[in-house]
């Protein structure tokens, strides 16, 4: 922990002069990129006067919504628009009488989870009922692992950009303490005209992982790279739609201040964190509010707040007043729920399509992101920033390795018009990857163009742009259209040339007597008279005859 | 030969007089708070001589001694638990549900309008999505 | 013809000397004639005659489905019934029709079986006596039969005897003679306490072999419906039919055995009967442990072994169960809000009051106490003092029991009751926290620890009551047990209330309670 705060101290540092001076960059990592201006006071704080300041701790508790056919323990359906109330079964409007059935694919969904992040699967957890009263609860009660969850003792790795050029890949990890099994409750409309709740039992009783991180990061940026990691892990499991904005990932952080080798602080719980980027600011403003409440001598309350977007403040929330005992007690109604380390350790008589066998989930899993990248730097040649960005942004990787098939172009300069140009491009408009409106095909058709010498370099951008203007036109359509292709005509290059030859008696002085690097600028004169669409090949061979 | 039935003492079995460990008095404040948790009205003298009664006679287990014995849950403890799959079978009732409550609005069931005690789930004051779950 | 076993009405029909609508109308019109036991709640007279007339049909093509087709049966009011209100004897369920069936249910409806009504309880199975519903106390048909009235010289109407409970209404269905079975649900004996004091055979399986998918839990570890006939063929007739895995219940086993008929010549010389000795309680009347003693004899007699044992924490079962009984009621409670079903106050200024309002003008005050003391014993720093202390006592008392059966011992034989059935003056003396330990006393342990129990009547009693003594078997050796169980039955002919003379009916100004019988929708 100590040597981890070390690096991250320095990392930061890091990004706050990357962000001054190349304000750009950090745009293409937008769902990274956020305020690091906690991280950096922190930093400051520390160097400047050693163990006495005080430092941000940020744990969290996650819920991912399982992405499952049906209910965690019912057979109603999972859909995320229905008309209200037309996805609920008996069990969850709770009618009296009916009991839970546990869905094994939520079950499966878990381990896989946990064996992604390195956790213990435990052979045996339990199922417990967490009490309180609320009118999207109808049950009184949520059906949770409270004793003893399905997973516990994992780390989730993850990285973040840094160094001059964010082009150093910053790895970090976060002790993942458990995952467990528990129900998500139905929705609340508050009809304040009406004075009224209107409620929606649809949600109620989806399947959802409550992850637990440890308090291992210190800042708003390390949190957000932590959840976009997790999210990335979720989505390629397929665990869990990892959508922020739709509720099916929620973040709740916990959040403290102390000064390194002091105890932990006392905490305050920031909720309504619906995107990473408010996720990284709430935790920012909530790090700076604690300290400078402890700078002034008071005292951090115990209490729950939420982040309001529009201030970008975190508000107190009515506090429990110590009131809540959410009176836990063993579910009745479901036996301990067994899984197996593999085939062998299968009892005798057990179905063996009703059983969850750890091993063949362990052989079943995807590539992972970390996986991802490291292919990515070993397959293309790529930098790690690179595999970085290719993955962190959603389909990018797909869209690179869809460009890759259509191009003999080096990845390396692939890489440049994908992570520049389109994500460039992309984020002006505010759009995703598979909004783009230049597909994979149509890049790679433009970059083969380059690659096999019909349009030089300034050509293809100018190209490009073209592309972005009118939709749905090929580069070579373009090509042809403005007459952009390259001039290869040798006689009329000849022409072009001896006139430039000509018009700069003193360059060809310079370069007969040995100075070639001249002949760059009689070749740009000569790009320039062609619009830059001059064969660069051709017209050097041309200017070396003519000047030797 | 007539099978001898023996006649033994059985304190503690249903008279409630052995084993007590201490009085058992309730605190008013804790009678308060789990009348709000519990969300049952039970302000009188006489629920809390009943509650107290209650504690009491739940005291003698005090009596036995259970060190190195672990909690039993459940009978099935040794069981393990039946997963279905993960296919569809209910739902689509909507009609079927709201029939059974006593008011609904649109197909909506509906409740008053939120918590009114500050002590009771604040964090439900939140957008549905952030409450604690 | 009413007061026979299913089994001989069932070979009735088949011979066609009563057909299922004249045998429903006859038990209709008995239901009436009995309206002052109070033992339904809901009569369900249209559906009754609807379903006779089907397995008339069945019966007349020579298809019946079976052993059951036709045989008029009663469900305790915690079953959920489709379209059938299912009220728990509460004010929170009075107007409550549920959607289904429990599977128990769906099991007799499939087998032909015809559904005569729902039958009174104590509110939500809390209590002993089915003398704290909403809908009044049941009375035991004994009070009315001349042996009571003759030892009693009993003639005024306030003088009667409780039925026990919770499942009263079921057990005084079967005694009285409105249906051949009825269903109950036995949490800590409250099937086998008031069939010992009606007089009738009430069997609680092994937990897990019934499904309670459709049951009204009060104690969900512990609960099991439970079967109530006038034979423990019966009982093994009608346990064969509802036993087996549900998917709709997560805590159901396979069963060890497809039940067919109870051998007639069991062999009790390789039985080894067990007399726990700690079930000599205070309070057990001499006239049961006279009882006890003589059925003690007459396996010891006809060769069986019979040895005393020991259940070292027996005491202790009973403030294990008050413990463990108030904790998931507390749980189970919760869902009673008024919002999506049940009754539903209309204070309504905020979710919570419309909530507490709701709960306290729909719970009697046995329900809401329970809650209470169950969300006592769940607070935190209580949870580990009582919760856990009592699960852990559960395991002593489970292991008490294995110890006993894996020594050899077969079946243990007690008494189910301390006494015969209490005056109904005088069993409301007390309150029912007390009441409910007293009935239970001898009954809840097996509920602890899973075990298979039956009670079966024995002998009357001085007064005129019935005395029931209980065996409880080892964990799904249901089988095993009611093959001793009806060893037993045979021997000490124990006298159908049809011979006792006949129930007095109920006079018109008299016995009513002030609802009306209600017909299902």
């Amino acid at each position: 922990m100590a040597a981890s705060c070390v690096v991250a101290s320095e990392l930061l540092q890091n990004t706050k002069q990357i962000s001054m001076f190349f304000p750009k960059t950090s745009r293409f990592i937008r769902r990274i990129s956020t305020s690091n201006l906690q991280c950096d006071k922190q930093h400051q704080l520390k160097t400047n006067s050693a163990s006495q300041q005080l430092v941000g701790v940020v744990g969290l508790e996650i819920h991912a919504q399982i992405n499952s056919n049906t209910k965690l323990f019912s057979g109603s359906p999972v859909r995320f628009s229905a008309p209200p109330n037309s996805l609920v079964s008996f069990l969850d409007a709770s009618l009296p009488g009916t009991l839970p059935v546990l869905n094994r694919r939520c079950v499966e969904a878990a381990v896989m989870t946990g064996l992604a992040l390195n956790c213990t699967i435990n052979k045996k957890s339990l199922f417990d009922r967490k009490h309180y009263f609320y009118a999207d609860l109808p049950a009184g009660y949520q059906i949770t692992q409270q004793r003893r969850p399905i997973a516990v003792d994992g780390t989730l790795t993850y990285s973040f950009l840094s160094g001059k050029k964010r082009s150093q890949v910053i790895r970090k990890h976060v002790h993942v303490k458990q995952i467990q099994l528990e129900q998500d409750s139905g929705k609340s409309l508050h009809d304040d005209v009406r004075s009224q709740t209107l409620i929606d039992l649809n949600r109620a009783g989806v399947g959802l992982m409550e992850l637990v991180m440890e308090p291992d990061m210190n800042c708003g940026e390390e949190a957000a790279a932590a959840v976009r990691e997790l999210q990335l892990i979720l989505q390629a499991l397929g665990t869990c739609q990892g959508n922020m904005s739709e509720g099916q990932l929620r973040v709740d952080a916990n959040v403290s201040v102390h000064r390194p080798g002091e105890p932990l602080g006392i905490r305050t719980e920031v909720k309504n964190l619906n995107s990473i980027r408010y996720l990284a600011r709430a935790i920012d403003y909530e790090i700076q509010r604690q300290i400078g409440v402890v700078q002034r001598g008071e005292t951090v309350q115990n209490e729950t707040r939420a982040y309001d977007s529009k201030s970008g403040e975190t508000v107190p929330m009515r506090d429990k007043e110590g009131l809540q005992d959410y009176r836990f007690m063993p579910e009745p109604n479901l036996p301990p729920l067994i899984v197996y380390e593999d085939d062998a350790s299968l009892p005798s008589g057990i179905d063996p399509g009703q059983a969850v066998v750890v091993q063949e989930i362990k052989e079943g899993l995807p590539e992972l992101p970390s996986v991802r990248r490291e292919r990515l730097v070993q397959t293309y040649g790529l930098l790690p920033e690179h595999s970085f960005t290719l993955v962190n942004e959603d389909g990018l990787m797909e869209y690179f390795e869809e460009v890759m098939k259509g191009t003999r172009r080096e990845p390396r300069k692939v890489i440049g018009w994908v992570t520049n140009e389109l994500l460039g491009q992309l984020k002006q408009r505010d759009l995703s990857v598979s909004q783009s409106p230049i597909s994979p095909a149509a890049l790679a058709e433009l970059l083969e163009l380059q690659e096999t010498g019909h349009i030089s370099s300034s050509i293809a951008k100018q190209v490009y742009q073209e592309m972005w203007n009118s939709p749905g036109k090929t580069a070579a359509q373009t090509i042809q259209e403005q007459d952009l292709g390259l001039v290869s005509d040798v006689a009329q290059l000849h022409s072009i040339c001896q006139k430039v030859v000509d018009s700069h008696p003193d360059e060809v002085c310079a370069i007969r007597s040995g100075n070639t690097k001249v002949l760059n600028k009689l070749m740009g004169l000569v790009q320039k008279e062609t619009k830059g669409r001059a064969d660069p090949v051709l017209v050097m061979d041309i200017l070396k005859q003519k000047t030797s | 030969g007539s099978i001898f039935i023996p006649i033994l003492s059985c304190k503690g079995a249903g008279n409630g007089r052995c084993g007590t460990i201490d009085p058992a008095a309730v605190p008013a404040d804790l009678v308060d708070k789990l009348e709000r948790l519990a969300l049952v009205d039970f302000r009188t003298k006489q629920g809390l001589a009943c509650l107290e009664k209650a504690v009491r006679f739940a005291g003698q287990l005090h009596a036995v001694d259970t060190s190195g014995v672990e909690p039993m849950d459940s009978v099935l403890e040794d069981r393990a638990l039946h997963l279905r799959g993960d296919a569809v079978t209910e739902g689509d009732c909507a009609e079927e549900l709201l029939g059974l409550a006593e008011r609904t609005v649109e197909e909506y069931f509906v409740a008053p309008p939120g918590m009114a005690e500050a002590a009771f789930m604040s964090s439900h004051q939140l957008p549905e999505n952030h409450r604690e779950e | 013809m009413l007061s026979l076993t299913l089994k001989e009405v069932s070979q009735a029909f088949r011979e066609g000397r009563i057909s299922p609508t004249e045998l429903c109308k006859k038990c209709l019109n008995r239901i009436q004639r009995t309206q002052h036991l109070n033992a339904f709640i809901t009569v369900t007279q249209e559906l009754s005659l609807k379903q006779a007339q089907q397995s008339e049909i069945r019966l007349s093509q020579g298809v019946p489905k079976g052993p059951l087709d036709g045989i008029p049966f009663a469900v305790k009011d915690n079953f959920c019934t489709e379209n059938v209100k299912t009220t728990c004897a509460s004010r929170m369920l009075k107007d409550y029709t549920p959607p289904y069936n429990a599977t128990v249910v769906q099991k007799l409806l499939d087998q032909g079986a015809v559904l005569m009504g729902k039958t009174n309880m104590d509110e939500f199975a809390m209590g002993a006596g089915s003398v704290d519903g909403t809908f009044g106390p049941v009375r035991n048909p004994w009070s009315y039969a001349a042996p009571y009235r003759a030892q009693t010289g009993a003639s005024s109407d306030s003088d009667w005897v409780v039925s026990g409970g919770s499942s009263g209404g079921s057990a005084v269905a079967v005694a009285s003679l409105t249906s051949y079975l009825a269903l109950g649900s036995d949490t800590g004996g409250s099937t086998r306490n008031p069939g010992a004091l009606c007089g009738v055979v009430a069997l609680k399986p092994s937990y897990g072999l019934l499904s309670r998918h459709g049951l009204i839990p009060l104690v969900n570890s512990m609960d099991v419906p439970g079967i109530i006939t006038r034979s423990v063929s019966d009982g093994a007739t009608v346990l064969g039919v509802l036993q087996g895995l549900d998917i709709r219940d997560s805590t159901t086993v396979p069963a060890p055995s497809s039940l067919t008929d109870l051998p007639e010549d069991f062999d009790i010389r390789n039985i080894c009967v067990g007399i726990p000795k700690e079930y000599h309680a205070p309070g057990l009347s001499e006239e049961t442990v006279v009882q006890w003693s003589r059925v003690a004899d007459l396996f010891e007699r006809a060769g069986a072994r019979v040895e005393q044992v020991s259940l070292p924490h027996t005491q202790y079962s009973i403030v294990c169960y008050h413990v463990l009984c108030n904790t998931e009621v507390a749980s189970n409670m919760a869902r009673f809000d008024g919002l999506e079903y049940g009754h539903r106050s209309t204070m309504d200024s905020s979710t919570e009051v419309m909530y507490a309002s709701t709960r306290h003008e729909g719970f009697n005050d046995v329900v809401r106490s329970r809650i209470l003391s169950g969300n006592y014993f769940l607070l935190k720093q209580n949870y580990d003092n009582y919760f856990v202390k009592a699960q852990k006592v559960r395991r002593l008392i489970t292991d008490d029991f294995r110890r006993v059966f894996t020594s050899g011992v077969d079946v243990l034989l007690t008494p189910t009751t301390l006494t015969d059935a209490a005056r109904y003056l005088d069993f409301t003396q007390e309150d029912n926290r007390t009441r409910s330990a007293q009935e239970d006393v001898f009954t809840q342990p097996a509920n602890m620890a899973g075990l298979p129990a039956v009670s079966l009547p024995v002998a009357l009693s001085r007064r005129g009551l019935p005395i029931g003594l209980q065996l409880i078997g080892p964990a799904l050796e249901d089988k095993k047990l009611l093959c001793v169980a009806q060893w037993v039955e045979q021997r000490v002919a124990f006298p159908s209330i049809s011979d006792c003379g006949d129930i007095q009916e109920s006079r018109k100004d008299t016995g009513m309670t002030e609802r009306e019988q209600t017909s299902a929708v």
